[in-house]
């Protein structure tokens, strides 16, 4: 992807893995430079968790090479990789109280007492629970245990963070109170981040770059931004974000312009990244808050019905049924005095043609 | 049970006498020492028909009393002591790894708990003749260790069961070594079931009789052996007295144990 001027924290050249006959990765390239909070966001069985035990140390790669921070680390043991990492389910000893949790990574490098009680003191300062540091883990809420779990690794400033789907067991209120949390421990204290999760908006929210995987592979990576506008396959855009898909042919003017012939008509639209010829089958993209209810027939606009039309406080969902059978959803913000949509209302979903984005067709699923 | 029984209060009645009854066919033999340790000196004899403490006094004055108590306090500390060196890493081992062939080894260590005791009491005494380990405190703290080591690797590996595996990922990413991990953060984890354990190894060797009964002479009698005698040659009324501290002991003991229990699964 894009050149980094910054020093890669970790680098997997050609990493996979291999369970008999199940490949679990198969050989994944990814670099991540200092400093960077990087996102592994795919769904389960994609591999993300894979990685991460592999980078952690836990599992060893059938091939490939792992350097960590400069060194290669690929047969070295978990507990000389330098690495910090943070649960679902915090992983804190119930035996020990706050502080000695947090003491622990700290004796285990044979700091001085005096050394190890400023440094979980800074710690505790840093996610404001300098109150229950003489407490057990138990008697503290999920959120809190977390971020003592949080602490536990910032503590003794790891390489890399490894978290695996930290906030997976937290509430919504909370969960986004975390994340917001972890973002600003991320920017202040400037420590390379790997964060594994299943759900896009949390990537969204938080990650410099996210990696994007699919059956074991990289399916794409790049900016929260990148991902979003710009997804290169019909996996990235459905993973990520809602949107409508419309199946069809390509189309080349004499002119050189792109568009795609659908059942529902043949729309404009910018030309794909990757060259595509006259006739082959692709998807044209257009994401639900680029669609708009329209009275009047436009250049690229659908005719259907409304089947149903949700509120989602700020925004409204429109389902528009198309002739075809097919389904559109628009996305409209909300405001006072809006015309309600009835149920069975016709009307024509239209966008505008450079909002489209072509991509190949979804590969056939395999088996 | 009351599907089975009915719910009228006739069935009910009868299904709590004959608990009772129960109760009191276990408890009766052993409870009647208790009035006897308190009665005639001379012969043993119940209903008593006096009080004293003469008995007592007999059982804790009387050297060849108080050295086989005191013996077998001895063989039942080092054996529970021997018993944990060996029990709770094994049970660590067997518990974490993915050796080949851990379900054998499991076996193997649990194999004391199906020998008849008297097999191995014979087993032993035949081996012990020839190493002359044969009327020795170390031969029968052995033998103990072998018999007690079932006891408290079931009670570590169920202690294990409870205890998160992320908990020694965690510390191995933070750095620790094996060593580390395994005192710092298994033990203090374990502490409630090993604890248990070891009271309960405590207690097998404390009134264990068939295997030191092979292999002790008069050298390292324990109690039990002694008591064993002396039923057979003297009959005296201090028997009764020994019985009650014994029941008493393992009272004590029993209660720890459930205490204990009670309290591990509290902190889960």
């Amino acid at each position: 992807m894009t050149a980094t001027p910054v020093p890669a924290m970790v680098e997997l050249q050609g990493v996979a893995k291999r369970y008999g006959e199940v490949n679990a990765l198969h050989r994944v390239d990814l670099s991540i430079a200092k400093g960077e909070f990087v996102t592994l966001l795919g769904p389960s069985g994609s591999g993300k968790t894979t990685l991460l035990n592999l980078i952690a140390g836990m599992i060893a790669p059938s091939s490939g090479r792992i350097v960590i921070d400069g060194r290669d680390a690929t047969t070295l043991p978990t507990n000389r990789r330098g690495l910090g990492m943070v649960f679902q389910n915090y992983a804190l000893m119930p035996h020990m109280t706050v502080f000695e949790n947090i003491a622990f990574p700290l004796e285990v490098r044979r700091l001085s007492r005096a050394e190890i009680k400023r440094k979980v003191g800074e710690a505790l300062e840093l996610i404001q629970l300098g109150h229950v540091a003489h407490r057990k883990p138990r008697e503290l809420s999920g959120g809190q245990q977390q971020r003592i779990s949080l602490a536990r690794c910032i503590v003794y400033n790891p390489a890399l963070i490894l978290m695996d789907e930290p906030l997976g067991a937290l509430d919504k209120k909370l969960r986004e109170q975390m994340q917001l949390e972890i973002k600003r421990l991320h920017a202040e204290l400037g420590i390379t981040m790997l964060y594994v999760t299943h759900d896009q908006d949390e990537a969204l929210t938080m990650s410099d770059r996210i990696v994007l995987m699919n059956g074991g592979r990289i399916e794409q990576q790049g900016t929260p931004d990148t991902l979003y506008f710009r997804p290169e396959t019909v996996f990235s855009a459905e993973f990520i974000g809602s949107s409508n898909l419309i199946p069809g042919t390509i189309e080349i003017g004499s002119d050189g312009a792109y568009a795609l012939k659908t059942a529902l008509g043949s729309f404009d639209a910018p030309a794909p990244e990757r060259a595509m010829q006259a006739g082959e089958p692709a998807v044209l993209l257009v994401r639900p808050e680029n669609m708009a209810l329209a009275d009047a027939a436009t250049p690229a606009s659908v005719a259907g019905h409304i089947e149903d039309s949700i509120l989602l406080g700020g925004v409204v969902r429109h389902f528009v049924r198309c002739p075809d059978g097919s389904s559109l959803i628009i996305q409209e913000l909300n405001q006072p005095g809006r015309p309600g949509a009835h149920r069975g209302e016709a009307v024509r979903a239209a966008w505008q043609p450079q909002h489209g984005r072509l991509l190949p067709p979804a590969p056939a699923p395999a088996g | 049970m009351n599907e089975l029984f009915g719910s009228s209060r006739l069935a009910r009645g009868l299904v709590a006498s004959m608990a009772w009854l129960c109760y009191a066919f276990l408890l009766v033999p052993s409870l009647i020492v208790i009035p006897i340790s308190f009665g005639n000196p001379g012969q043993i004899e119940f209903p008593p028909r006096q009080f004293t403490l003469e008995l007592y006094r007999q059982f804790f004055t009387d050297p060849a009393w108080w050295g086989s108590t005191v013996q077998s306090l001895l063989v039942a500390c080092l054996t529970t002591l021997a018993t944990l060196v060996l029990a709770v890493p094994a049970a660590y081992a067997l518990a974490r790894s993915r050796l080949p062939g851990r379900g054998g080894l499991q076996g193997l260590f649990m194999m004391p708990m199906l020998v008849p005791v008297i097999v191995l009491g014979l087993g032993l005494y035949l081996q012990y003749s020839n190493w002359g380990l044969l009327d020795t405190t170390a031969g029968l703290v052995l033998a103990h260790v072998m018999l007690t080591t079932p006891y408290i690797m079931v009670s570590v590996m169920s202690g294990l069961s409870h205890s998160d595996v992320a908990l020694e990922t965690v510390a191995s990413i933070m750095g620790a070594s094996r060593l580390r991990i395994f005192f710092r953060v298994v033990l203090p984890q374990l502490k409630a079931s090993i604890a248990v354990g070891a009271l309960f190894a405590f207690l097998m060797s404390l009134d264990e009789v068939v295997v030191a009964y092979f292999l002790t002479g008069t050298d390292s009698m324990t109690l039990p052996v002694k008591m064993y005698s002396s039923i057979r040659w003297e009959l005296t009324p201090v028997l009764a007295a020994v019985s009650t501290l014994l029941t008493v002991l393992s009272l004590l003991i029993a209660l720890g144990i459930i205490a204990m229990q009670g309290k591990t699964e509290a902190s889960q």
